[in-house]
């Protein structure tokens, strides 16, 4: 989807700004974090179901 | 400053319009049977389409190993292919310094794609050598796919083959021509320490 | 993810995660470090040499010419 907002119709990719790679980056940090954060959830609940 | 997003109108002669580096298009830095393989390859067509600088975090952030091509049929590693879409999009400088320091803190094979577009893309050898040595102090572990197979290397490992293996004014060249300062070692004060401990690793420590 | 090989072993084989072993993974890239900087001391050093027996010949020849 975003790729069809970036190319337009004239086939040409709009830049984008350095701002816009910080957040970005800073969306995929949080992102990962939270993913990380929900394996260790999920690994000590799964260790919790094996002990009982 | 907009690019094309379709390569093989980028490559065209008679429509390339965009930046220079090393005075032409910049994706002839890559071989034309190389570049062929890219272009051709199902990455490239489904993940790369359209990216720009922003949008190229979320492939690069995904990345699990650096590499050339692989494989009996050569083909490109999504690393080869990002790093022909970087060379597409020719970001400013500010936003590779930023995928290199902040960004490649986080992400360490992102660091390695910035790095390996500075060592083709930066025209002064000075620049190459002060923007990639201080990576030199990053020794996180990088899987690396090769013809064969899979391997082991690290950080400061492939920045410094980026540094030897290359057509770059020695720096020793520049050193003298007082061009710049030569290196500081991320060892500092260790340094003359480690030294004193005469040779034991010195000469056969190659991994 | 990607795309399948058969033919290549699975890349889970090499372990990329850091900090496993923090020590050992400093101690191996102090080791690397070491070995760069002694590296890089040898050119300027061949260089230096170099250029020592530059300046010895042309001094000959001077002597030489005398």
């Amino acid at each position: 989807k975003q790729h069809l907002v970036n190319t337009g119709e004239t086939g040409e990719v709009r830049r984008s700004t350095l701002e816009e790679v910080e957040e970005r980056f800073e969306w995929l940090k949080r992102k990962r974090q939270d993913e990380k954060a929900r394996e260790v959830v999920d690994l000590g609940s799964r260790i919790e179901v094996a002990r009982e | 400053m907009a690019h094309q997003a379709d390569a093989r109108r980028h490559l065209d002669e008679r429509g390339y319009t965009g930046p220079l580096i090393h005075n032409d298009n910049p994706l002839k830095l890559f071989e034309k049977a190389v570049r062929d393989r890219v272009v051709d390859s199902y990455y490239w067509k489904e993940q790369c389409f359209g990216l720009n600088a922003a949008t190229l975090l979320d492939r690069a952030v995904e990345l699990t190993c650096i590499g050339g091509t692989f494989g009996v049929g050569q083909r490109p590693t999504p690393f080869l292919c990002l790093a022909f879409k970087l060379l597409q999009i020719t970001p400013e400088r500010e936003i590779i310094e930023f995928y290199l320091g902040k960004a490649g803190e986080e992400f360490k094979y992102l660091r390695l794609l910035a790095a390996f577009y500075v060592r083709l893309t930066y025209e002064k050898g000075e620049d190459v050598y002060t923007t990639l040595e201080p990576l030199l102090a990053d020794f996180r572990k990088i899987r690396r796919r090769t013809r064969e197979g899979w391997s082991l290397t690290h950080v400061d490992e492939f920045v410094d083959d980026l540094l030897q293996k290359s057509r770059l004014n020695p720096r020793t060249f520049l050193e003298d021509e007082g061009i710049i300062e030569p290196r500081e070692s991320a060892l500092g004060e260790e340094l003359e320490e480690l030294d004193g401990e005469g040779s034991e690793g010195g000469g056969n420590a190659e991994s | 993810k990607f795309w399948d090989d058969e033919d290549i072993a699975p890349e889970d084989e090499v372990d990329d995660t850091d900090n496993l072993d923090d020590e050992a993974e400093r101690a191996a890239w102090k080791l690397r470090e070491l070995k760069r900087v002694r590296r890089d001391r040898l050119a300027i050093e061949e260089k230096e040499k170099e250029r020592e027996e530059i300046e010895r010949r042309r001094n000959m020849t001077a002597e030489e010419r005398e």
